[in-house]
This record gives C-alpha cells, structure tokens and sequence, in this order.
C-alpha cells in the first residue's frame, strides 16, 4: 500500500509540474495583456513597459517560470509587497494579495459548500438509488428513476436562482445564502449554506441515486449473491451485506471525482449564490489575467482533484478484497 | 476614459452590459412619461456650468439631509471587491464611490441642492477651492483647521507633498496621471523621470514645482496653466496619504484614512466594515455626514442579486443600499412601473458617450459629404435597443454628455433625437452628390452579443442610404488595441468615453487633438483639424470654468457639423434602488452613483 501511495503521488507531482508548464504558456497565448488592463486611462508604450517591468513581465518566458518554480518550492523576499513564504505563488496582479493567502482564506468557504453538499448528496442519493433498486420495478422506482432523470437535466444556475426567489425572496424561509465560519457561528455558518447544499446536492444526488440504483441490481445479480439468498439468508442481510458493499465501488470512484472538483472549486454554484470560494477565485483571475492567482487557483484544484482520486485508489482495497488480495 | 476592454472597469462594464442583453429587454423598455421627465430635469441641471467655490463655500459643516436621523447600520451590496484602497491607485467607479467616506482631497464637489442635482467644487481640505493670479500655472491652496488622520494626527502640507510625489513611483501605477504630468510639463509616463523612486529615498520634487513654505500652504507651480487643477483635485486619486503612515505597497490594504468612516475590517472578496472615524470633525468638512453608526458591505452580489434582495426588502435589506450596483435590465421594467417599486429608485446618467467614429486616415473618408451621409444615415435604435432600451440609454446629440458642465440637450445636428432610426434619404442624396454610391465601408465591431446586435442593424440602415457595408468582428479583449492602431482597415467603428471631471478638457483634447494622434492613442478618429487643435489650445487656457465649459460646447457644435469625425450615439444611464428605510437616497452624476455620504436609517 506505501508503495503505492508513493507511486500515485510522484505521479500527481509530475503531472502538476506539467500542468503548471501547460498554464504557464497557455497564459501567454492568450489574446490580453494584463499589464493593459491595468495601464490605465492614457496609456503608453512607456506605461506598458514600466507595468510590464513592475509585473515581472518583462522577463522571457522560461525565466518566468523558472522563478515561479522557484519560488514555490522556497519562498522569495524578492516581492515589493513583502515576503512570500513557501509555498509562494506571488502577489496577485489584481489585488496585490498574496496568492496562497487568499487561497487559504477562500479553502473554508468551498470546503464547507463541498462536505455540506456531499453529505446531502451522498445521502440522498444513495438512500433513494437503494429503495429503487429494494423496490425495482414499482411505483417507487419508477418514481426516484424518472425523478432523478428529470433533476438531472436541470442547471445549478436554473435551480439556484429559483430556490433563491421562492424560499429567500418571496417566503422569507431562509436567510440570503452568505459564508459565516463555523468557528465564529455555527448556527449562521448552517443557515448560511442551507440553499447551496440543497441545491447543490439535488443536482448530484440525481445521479447517485441512478448509478446506486443501477449498481445495486447489478450486484444483486451476481453469482455470490444469489448463493447468499440460495443458502437462506435474508433478503434484507444479502442486499445490504453483500449486493451494497460491491455497488459502492462505482460510487467511490465518481464520489471521488465529484469530491476533488467541488474542492476546486464550485464555480456556478458559488456564483449564483455569491459565495466568496475557489470557484469564484477562478473566474475571477481569468478574468483579470491575473497569472499568479491563476496559477495558484489552477494547481491547488489539480491538487484537489489528484488527491481526492489518490484517496479513492485507496479505499479500493478496503472495499474490495479483490483489489487488497491483487 | 474608454468604456469596453482596455481597463479592468471597462472591461466589468462590458459584462455588466452583457447582462442587460441577455435578458433580452425590448426597445421600449418602461419607458414611463415621469421617468423621461426626471431624466430630463437630470440633463438640465448640467447645463448650469459647474462653478469652483470660495471659501464660504467650502466651509463645514455640510447642510444638513432633510429628516435625516443618526445611527443604525446599513447593508451595502457590493459586486466587486475592491482592489485599491490606496487613493493613489484608485480610477474605477466603485472604488471611488466609498471613497467618498474614506478619503479627503484638497478639493471636492459639493451638491449644492438636495436632490444632488447641482454642484460646486470646493475646498475640502483647503480652505477654497484654490486661487491662481497667473492664468493656472500657479496654484496656492491653504489647509483648514483641526483636519486630522484616523490617528489623530494632523494633516499637513507635508502630508500633501508626499501625497503627489510618491505619485512619482512606479508601485503607483493604477491611478490618474494629470497633476504627475503638469507637474513634469510632460505627456504619457516621462513623468517618473521627475522622481523616479518617489519620496521614498530622500529626494523631493523642487520648490520650483511643488512649494510648501509652512505647514498650511501648499503652491503648485506648472510650466504651462492648468485651469482644471481644482476638478482634478477632486479625483480620489488625489486624496490626501499619511507621509507618517505611508506603508507604500501595504497602504493599499490599510490606508490611514481621512473621512467621516474608518476600515475596521477588509476581507478582501468577503466583505468590509465602516464605522465611525472619531478623528474627523465635522466642522472642517462641507461634503461628508456620519449619520449612520456602521456600514457593513458585502462582496460578491451581482446586479440581479441585489436588486432582487433589495427589491424584497426584509430583513437587513429594508436598510440596504449599493452604491454601485444597478438594477438589473431582467427587473427594469417591473421596478419602474410599479409606483411602490419605483419610489425606492434614483436614476441618472453615467459619464460615457457612444459614438461611430469615423477614420479619417482613410482616403474615402475624407469626403465631407460621405462623412455627413454616414451621420444622417446611421441610425442609433439599434444601439439603445442592444443594451436595454430608453432606461439604460438615451439617444445622444453631442459628444458633451449631460454629466457634463455645458452640455447642450437642444444640439442635436443629424436629428437623432427625432430620428433615432436614421434618415436615408437625405444620406443617399449627399452619397450621390459626392459621386460615391455604393461606396464600401469596413464596419469593426466589438464582437460581444450587443456588438453583433447593434452592428448588424446599423450596416441594414447604412446600406439603404447607398453604402455597401462589409462588418468585420473584432474580439472584445482586443478591441480598443485593434482600433487604436494607426492602420487599421476599419472605416467605422463604435467606441465610448466618459470624462474624468465634468469638464469636456477631458473629453475634446484626448479624442479629437490632431496632435495626440498616435499608436495606441484615443485619437481614434485620427482627426487633424486645425482650428480643432488650436481651439483646444485656447480654451485650456480659460480659468474661468464657466465660460470654459460653454466654449467646449462651441467646439463640440464645430466637430459635428463642420468635422464629422464621429457620430454620436447614445448617453449611458442607470437605475439604482435601495430599502425602504433608507434616507437620503441620491443618485450622484458626479460619482454615477448613490452618494453615499448623505445616507441614513430611516
């Protein structure tokens, strides 16, 4: 297991340093130049040039990126904004914070829209994909199934606006959704993130509750499991002793993708509802060209979603025997 | 300033816009007879030319808000967060606007009615809004009394020489660069030359440019006179920095600040507190009140949001407010047809003008006659119905907006205001005249869905005058560096501006000078008229602001009858709401913006 935890994580270093490298020239190939957005009213050769000098702009390119390497492995106390420990990804073009600082200060916002969300989800989703699967071909099922199809074609930016109007606007059920930290309120932190989670969990669950649904009659028709019912067991102790325990190891798999890329950020949903976490970070350094928030933003998500997939591999073997015994 | 790609505030400005689109609104929009009257009242209270106030004028404390009544908290809705805070380094709309109760410059304007509608300039700082003998090469402004940091120490002259000279470093890169320039009696960057690191190691501007004999005195001595010197002081940019607290790059996080409101927590891309500054004294400002105990604003809240929070007002939104955020065009017309609704909205116009430039570099263009049959025959409906009809744009007849001092609302020389549709025929009888029917003519446009909009209507009603109309998309990230570049093979093309002080010195000379005409430059046109450049020449020389701003006029009547280098298209307006209990709500022409200096809790 080490070895294989060393192997996986060597091969998530080589692929951010890719990343990193792809990011880096991708950046450069876009069409705008930050040091223009910032040039102001009168701009001129002469402005540009002095942005591009204070930017660190000037530089080619490889020499950029050898210094941003650098820095993020040591630190510098190169920046006119003060010193940037590591991991450093600079000062942010837009803002003049420091990257890995705002990153830290925005993680509790998506950590905490994100394990809401997953616990709602996973919940939902497996509880409802497993009464289909428990109930195939009834009423029930039909109805979870065509339910769970009908939320999936749905949008967070559909549905989020809409839980807004009728439950914050119209009823005044709930407060607007904002981020209160859970160690200051935990009380407004809960009523804060209420309508993202549900919302957010209401378009995932849909698809847990069909792939639950779908893995569970699969395994049900395994060959193990029909033993279990030929030898007398209960319907109940096979289907949740043998049948669910093999159903998850799909489940684990997407969980994990879902899990990492909500880590990285949940750009629509933390737009419709104005939450200040990764996802809004993201848009908004592509929209300011801003490298250094851009490249911190980018690799922290990759590392999110390296991790979170890590993790997953993982748990294989402590779900399948099969995987731990190969 | 240009409005849809250069800067980070034109660039916000073109997704705002995109937002009017999306929601699809039609021409008409609400286009109640009340709201056209308001506008209207809103227009003509710029004809009165802003006057610069003595020091009776600038004396403190302001006139108080009607009903107004102290404490309570208000909620402020914020879209974006704010970037600068550092005075230095602010030049977009909403920074500028909380600004207000932040920062104090030498100089500010005054409203000089109630309803916001009229204005003064004025000491803020100083004693008057500074007195010249010399034509404005020579300026001499005097502190008041008992004016102090945050901290409680005293500003003094010291405070305002390190003001404009760290404005000399190159960490200072966001904000206006006009005083860097006079003082320097240089163009663009060549400034820093001046003082290359600023203040910061030891060095200071000549008492030949920057003179403060004692503590209260500060003299600005330019080469060449700046009449203006009282409207640009009044710029955020030029707001008063502690020499004592300056931390330079860190100040822009933690400025030791000047106004009636303090910072006492910033998270940057949350939100922000304002309380009470206990050092500022109302005695000393004509501007500011500090009726309300705290302002608590909240990031993130796009114009939908708020004005959806704000228009259901429960909870903290009943004393809720944005200062910059408008109503979104999705809930235009509902707001403003329901008299309820309506009764919580400010409007009024923003600084930019639209306007078909038209690119004298080009050989076909030189023709006065096709000039003139491009102006009859544009029409502009297209352009007020792309972004959300009469509520957010009203048809233009000048360059001069109505923020403007002397804006004309009768100059209207191609009938646009009767016309909006354009009128072919007399388009199509000067393109025969001039023997150049079926003339081709190369349209750029920004390729945003308003621009794919606007574009394609204008070129239908171009061509029915006579003209053969080729439209070339031009990507919205790219656009003002592509119709910036002296070889373009753009024959027309739309662009906006919008005046730095509400003087047309900031408009006539960067866009129309012939002497400015250069790569990159705003000279977009590329007109060289003589008597264009010598007039701009004259009337900068006039330190009478009023007679000014009517001359400006003048020469914007002899660009668009006798030049025709541009064809105007439309005045950008806005709505903005508020909660039910919040008092002193004005919509602000010089901030475009709520005023949020004169707010309370009802």
């Amino acid at each position: 297991m080490l070895r294989f935890l060393v192997r996986r994580s060597l091969g998530a270093v080589i692929i951010l340093f890719l990343l990193s490298i792809v990011a880096f020239l991708l950046f450069f190939g876009m069409p705008r130049d930050p040091a223009l957005l910032m040039c102001g009213k009168t701009c001129t050769p002469a402005n540009l040039e002095n942005l591009h000098r204070v930017l660190g702009l000037d530089k080619p390119i490889p020499e950029q990126y050898w210094i941003f390497l650098t820095n993020l492995v040591s630190g510098s106390d190169d920046f006119a904004q003060g010193p940037c420990p590591a991991p450093c990804f600079g000062y942010s073009y837009h803002s003049n914070e420091q990257v890995w600082g705002t990153l830290m200060d925005r993680l509790p916002t998506t950590v905490s829209l994100t394990l809401g969300g997953a616990v709602c989800f996973l919940v939902v989703g497996l509880g409802t994909g497993l009464i289909a699967a428990w109930k195939r071909g009834t009423l029930v099922d039909k109805t979870f199934t065509a339910g769970a199809m009908v939320i999936s074609s749905m949008q967070i930016y559909f549905l989020g606006p809409l839980a807004l109007a009728i439950l914050v606007y119209q009823t005044h059920v709930f407060d607007k959704p904002a981020y209160n930290p859970f160690t200051e309120n935990p009380g407004a932190w809960f009523t804060g993130l209420i309508i993202p989670w549900v919302v957010l969990s209401t378009i995932f669950a849909s698809q847990y509750t069909r792939m639950s649904r779908s893995s569970m009659i699969e395994q049900l028709q395994e060959e193990h499991v029909r033993t279990a019912r030929a030898k007398g067991m209960s319907r109940r102790y096979v289907f949740f002793r043998y049948a669910w325990r093999g159903s998850l190891i799909p489940i684990v798999t997407i969980f994990g993708i879902d899990l990492g890329s909500l880590l990285g950020g949940a750009i629509i949903t933390e737009y419709t509802f104005g939450l200040p976490g990764l996802g809004r970070l993201a848009v908004e350094s592509v929209f300011f060209s801003d490298l250094p928030l851009l490249l911190g933003v980018m690799l922290f998500s990759a590392t999110m979603i390296l991790l979170c997939n890590i993790v997953v591999d993982a748990t294989y073997a402590f779900i399948d025997p099969r995987v731990r015994l190969a | 300033m240009s409005k849809g790609g250069r800067h980070t505030y034109a660039a916000i400005s073109v997704l705002a816009a995109g937002a009017l689109v999306l929601t699809g609104c039609s021409e008409g929009g609400s286009k109640g007879g009340g709201d056209d009257k308001k506008q209207q009242e809103n227009a003509e209270r710029q004809q009165s030319a802003i006057k610069f106030g003595d020091a009776a004028a600038s004396k403190g404390p302001a006139a108080e808000v009607p009903g107004a009544k102290s404490g309570g908290t208000i909620s402020v809705l914020a879209r974006d967060s704010y970037a600068h805070l550092d005075p230095a380094q602010i030049y977009v709309q909403d920074e500028m606007s909380v600004s207000q109760l932040l920062h104090r410059g030498l100089t500010g304007y005054k409203a000089t009615s109630n309803d916001g509608s009229k204005h003064e300039v004025v000491g803020d700082l100083a004693t008057d809004s500074g007195t010249t003998t010399d034509g404005g090469k020579t300026w001499k402004f005097t502190l008041k009394d008992g004016i102090k940091f945050q901290d409680g120490s005293a500003i003094t002259s010291a405070d305002v020489r390190h003001t404009f000279e760290r404005q000399f470093a190159a960490f200072i890169n966001q904000g206006p660069p006009y005083i860097q320039q006079w003082l320097a009696d240089t163009p663009g960057t060549d400034y820093r030359k001046l003082l290359p690191d600023g203040p910061f190691k030891g060095k200071h501007l000549p008492d030949s440019t920057l003179e403060t004999p004692d503590e209260k005195t500060v003299l600005f001595k330019f080469k060449n006179p700046h009449p203006d010197l009282p409207y640009a002081l009044a710029m955020t940019g030029y707001a008063v920095v502690s020499q004592k607290g300056d931390t330079k790059e860190k100040y822009d996080k933690a400025p030791v600040v000047t106004g009636p409101y303090k910072i006492q927590e910033f998270k940057s891309g949350k939100s922000m507190v304002l309380v009470k500054n206990e050092n500022w004294d109302p005695a000393t400002d004509p501007l500011r009140h500090q009726y309300v105990d705290r302002f608590n604003i909240t990031f993130n809240q796009q114009y939908e949001d708020s004005t959806k929070a704000l228009l259901a007002d429960s909870g903290t939104d009943r004393t809720g407010v944005s200062f910059s955020n408008q109503v979104d065009a999705g809930n235009l017309s509902k707001v403003l047809n329901d008299p309820k609704m309506k009764s919580r909205t400010v409007s009024g116009f923003q600084p930019y003008v639209g306007q078909v430039n038209i690119n004298m570099s080009h050989a076909e263009m030189k023709d006065l006659k096709v000039r003139q049959a491009i102006a009859y025959a544009l029409p502009v409906t297209p352009f007020v119905r792309a972004y959300g009809g009469t509520d957010a744009m009203e048809v233009a007849g000048g360059i001069i907006s109505p923020t403007v001092s002397g804006y004309d609302p009768s100059f209207d020389p191609y009938g646009k205001k009767k016309k909006p549709a354009g009128d072919p025929a007399k388009a199509k009888k000067l393109l025969e005249e001039a023997g150049k029917t079926g003339l081709k003519l190369t349209f750029g446009y920004i390729n945003t869905p308003e621009g794919q909009q606007y574009s394609t209507a204008m070129a239908a009603g171009l061509e029915k005058a006579g003209f053969d109309v080729q439209r070339q998309e031009i990507p919205a990230e790219t656009f003002y560096d592509q119709v910036s570049k002296l070889d373009n093979n753009y024959d027309i093309f739309h662009t906006a501006w919008g005046a730095d002080w509400p003087s047309a010195s900031t408009v006539i000379p960067p866009l129309y000078d012939g002497r400015v005409i250069a790569e990159g430059a705003q000279n977009y046109s590329q007109v060289n008229d003589p008597k264009v450049n010598s007039e701009i020449d004259r009337i900068n020389k006039i330190t009478d602001p009023v007679k000014a701003a009517a001359e400006w006029e003048t020469l914007d009547k002899y660009l668009l009858t006798k030049v025709v280098n541009v064809v105007p298209t439309a005045y950008y307006k806005q709505v903005q709401i508020a909660g039910s209990k919040i008092g002193g709500l004005v919509y602000d022409d010089i901030i475009a913006g709520v005023d949020a200096r004169r707010l309370f809790v009802k």
